[in-house]
């Protein structure tokens, strides 16, 4: 064998092992959620195929999986949507208008996004029972949109600043009122950007697990991941096969967006740490 | 549209403090006019373009065009671009890139709310004058520098601007291209007659379109003029040295009295001062002065006898029609113009200086 056809089959070796490493959780949950028994490893069982667990799980009302499900698109929808709507107020603010403390208040909200969540959680309790929000969509929008603005302000900020300010004047000139020139002129050339800040958000309140852990108490607000952790059988057993099949139905819709936005979720994610 | 400019101050504070772009510059521009802004990089006539735009706001002064005060900081007057009705080209052409050129140009009107029919016409002319019309379903980034810029003037235009401003809009052409759009910016606006700013540092540039030049310099108006004006009679020697290719050279002269004749003193030779500049030489309180001499008006080895002063020729550098001719006069240096023979480096030239055609500054270099 050349030195090179070693090389190739070395660095093959290399991406297995990386893609099996990383992998083996999520075949070992589809496995299992096509399976008839969650055991069937230790036991020697054989491997029976069923759809069962999926049926269980997207038709049985007690399980209030759709319900979870439902419930968690809207909430991460909510929340990437004010998530992209008030970043990008504050991402033209902070690029176009001359007002003292700019980079202070960018780096404030840095500094926010760094506090430890179950440092919060305590007082969000509190807050929302005061308000009466406990177990509602709103007592979960809220936090999120605090959560994940700084992010999603940072990843605006870097890319309004790569927009020519000259485009800025020209629209001016044309006519624009500087709404206009935000929804006519910055936003759309910004698209891929504002469209990664809404993909990112979008899915970091679909995974969030604490806020929603503590703020709901059942199928009327709770979200998938608070949801899956309390599947619970009839006499206290975990039932595998059925955890597995809701986490199968909810990565789903994840993979799905990811492998379709990818370049542009990498470009929204790394944009910052090349330029501006 | 006249556009006067009146007492304009324009200070930016930055980290090291209070900058004053612009100081106290009034400027009347006429109806139709094509007026060039000229000056190095830094000397605020990308400001002042920005001031008359309303893109910017004066600290003090007054800006009219024609009778209508559009920016007055005495009576806190301020129009928006919108309100002025300017049309502005930027060098980097400012296209926006998420629409094909059609909605490029036409995104003013769009602006506007005007209806839809008329938007069509008014996009088609535009663009039949600037001939791209078989470009307007293309997006600018598929363009390329020449047909950009197109772009950009037809998107100034197509509304029937007040005023029709140009900030360096040919820099980032290449030179031919730049010859040949500069030639075409002359004639659209010959032909639309909208009175026009425009800005460069390209003294060439300047001198080929301008109907009249103001030369800035440190946020200063040093002359207003035509291109001939500031060739023949520049106001001093900032102008002198900018306007022209070569520059001027500019050398420190002294006089003295030699024989009953005033003379120039230059190195350790010295030339009889000719009749006409006489009166101006003795008008000077001090004996010396700065000497402006343009290249072309000094001849090497010459066929006649007149007063010469030797030279040594230091470096020569052919501009293709002409021979540029670096030469060393007992220590300075000297620039002239003149044909290709002979010129070999290091060799001793007589020189003739038409001192007819100095000029004569005072004070400090």
């Amino acid at each position: 064998m050349s030195e090179n056809t070693v090389r190739n089959w070395l660095v093959l070796a290399g991406i297995v092992f990386c893609l099996a490493f990383c992998l083996f959780p999520f075949i070992y949950m589809l496995v299992i959620s096509l399976s008839t028994r969650a055991d069937f490893l230790s036991q020697r069982a054989s491997f029976k195929f069923t759809l069962d667990n999926f049926n269980a799980v997207l038709t049985d009302g007690s399980l209030h999986f759709p319900d979870y499900l439902r419930n968690s698109f809207l909430i991460s929808l909510a929340s990437a949507f004010f998530c992209v709507v008030i970043a990008s107020l504050a991402a033209y603010a902070i690029t176009r208008l001359q007002f003292p403390g700019r980079m202070s208040l960018l780096f404030f909200a840095l500094a926010v996004s760094m506090f430890p969540q179950i440092g919060l959680v305590g007082y969000l309790f509190k807050f929302m029972t005061r308000l009466g929000w406990i177990n509602t969509y709103q007592a979960l929008v809220l936090p999120y949109t605090a959560w994940i603005l700084p992010l999603s302000l940072w990843i605006l900020v870097s890319y309004f600043s790569q927009i020519p300010r000259e485009l800025d004047k020209a629209a001016l000139v044309d006519g624009c009122t500087y709404r206009q020139i935000l929804c006519k002129v910055i936003l759309p050339v910004a698209a891929p950007g504002v469209l990664s800040v809404f993909l990112l958000s979008f899915i970091f309140a679909f995974n969030e697990f604490m806020f929603a852990l503590m703020l709901t108490t059942d199928y009327r607000a709770r979200t998938v991941p608070v949801g899956i952790a309390l599947f619970q059988g009839l006499h206290g057993q975990t039932p595998w096969g059925n955890i597995m099949a809701a986490s199968v139905v909810t990565t789903l819709p994840i993979v799905i967006l990811t492998l379709v936005f990818q370049r542009h979720i990498m470009a929204g994610l790394t944009r910052g740490a090349v330029k501006g | 549209m006249k556009v006067e400019l009146t007492d304009i101050t324009k200070e930016f504070t930055s980290l090291r403090g209070r900058v004053v772009a612009l100081d106290d510059i009034s400027i009347k521009i006429d109806e139709g006019e094509f007026f060039v802004l000229l000056g190095p990089s830094g000397c605020g006539k990308s400001t002042l373009l920005n001031l008359i735009a309303g893109l910017e706001k004066p600290t003090a002064g007054r800006i009219q065009f024609d009778d209508k005060v559009v920016a007055d900081t005495d009576r806190r007057i301020f129009l928006t671009p919108k309100e002025r009705n300017v049309a502005f080209v930027f060098q980097s052409y400012a296209l926006y890139p998420h629409l094909d050129v059609f909605e490029n140009i036409a995104f003013p009107l769009r602006i506007a709310r005007i209806e839809k029919a008329e938007i069509k016409k008014a996009v088609e002319q535009a663009a039949a004058t600037l001939e791209i019309t078989d470009l307007l379903a293309v997006r600018p980034a598929e363009l390329s520098g020449g047909q950009r810029q197109r772009v950009a003037i037809a998107r100034a235009i197509v509304r029937k601007p007040n005023v029709f401003l140009l900030d360096e809009p040919l820099s980032n052409l290449d030179a031919r291209l730049r010859i040949a759009m500069r030639a075409e910016i002359k004639n659209l606006q010959d032909k639309l007659g909208i009175t026009t700013v425009y800005v460069t540092h390209d003294q060439v540039e300047a001198m080929g379109l301008g109907d009249r030049i103001a030369v800035l310099n440190r946020g200063k108006i040093e002359q207003i003029g035509t291109p001939e004006s500031l060739y023949e009679k520049p106001a001093g020697i900032f102008v002198a040295q900018f306007i022209g290719s070569p520059p001027m050279n500019i050398i420190d002269a002294s006089i003295i009295k030699a024989d009953g004749k005033l003379c120039v003193v230059l190195g350790n030779q010295k030339l009889v001062i000719p009749s006409e500049k006489i009166r101006e030489i003795e008008g000077l309180k001090e004996n010396h002065f700065i000497l402006g001499l343009r290249p072309e008006h000094i001849t090497i080895n010459p066929p006649d006898n007149a007063q010469m002063l030797t030279a040594t020729i230091h470096s020569v550098e052919s501009l293709g029609r002409e021979t540029a001719v670096y030469l060393d006069v007992d220590g300075l240096a000297i620039t002239a113009l003149c044909d290709r023979e002979g010129m070999g480096k290091g060799r001793q030239v007589r020189v003739r200086i038409h001192l007819d055609k100095m000029h004569i500054f005072k004070g400090e270099r």
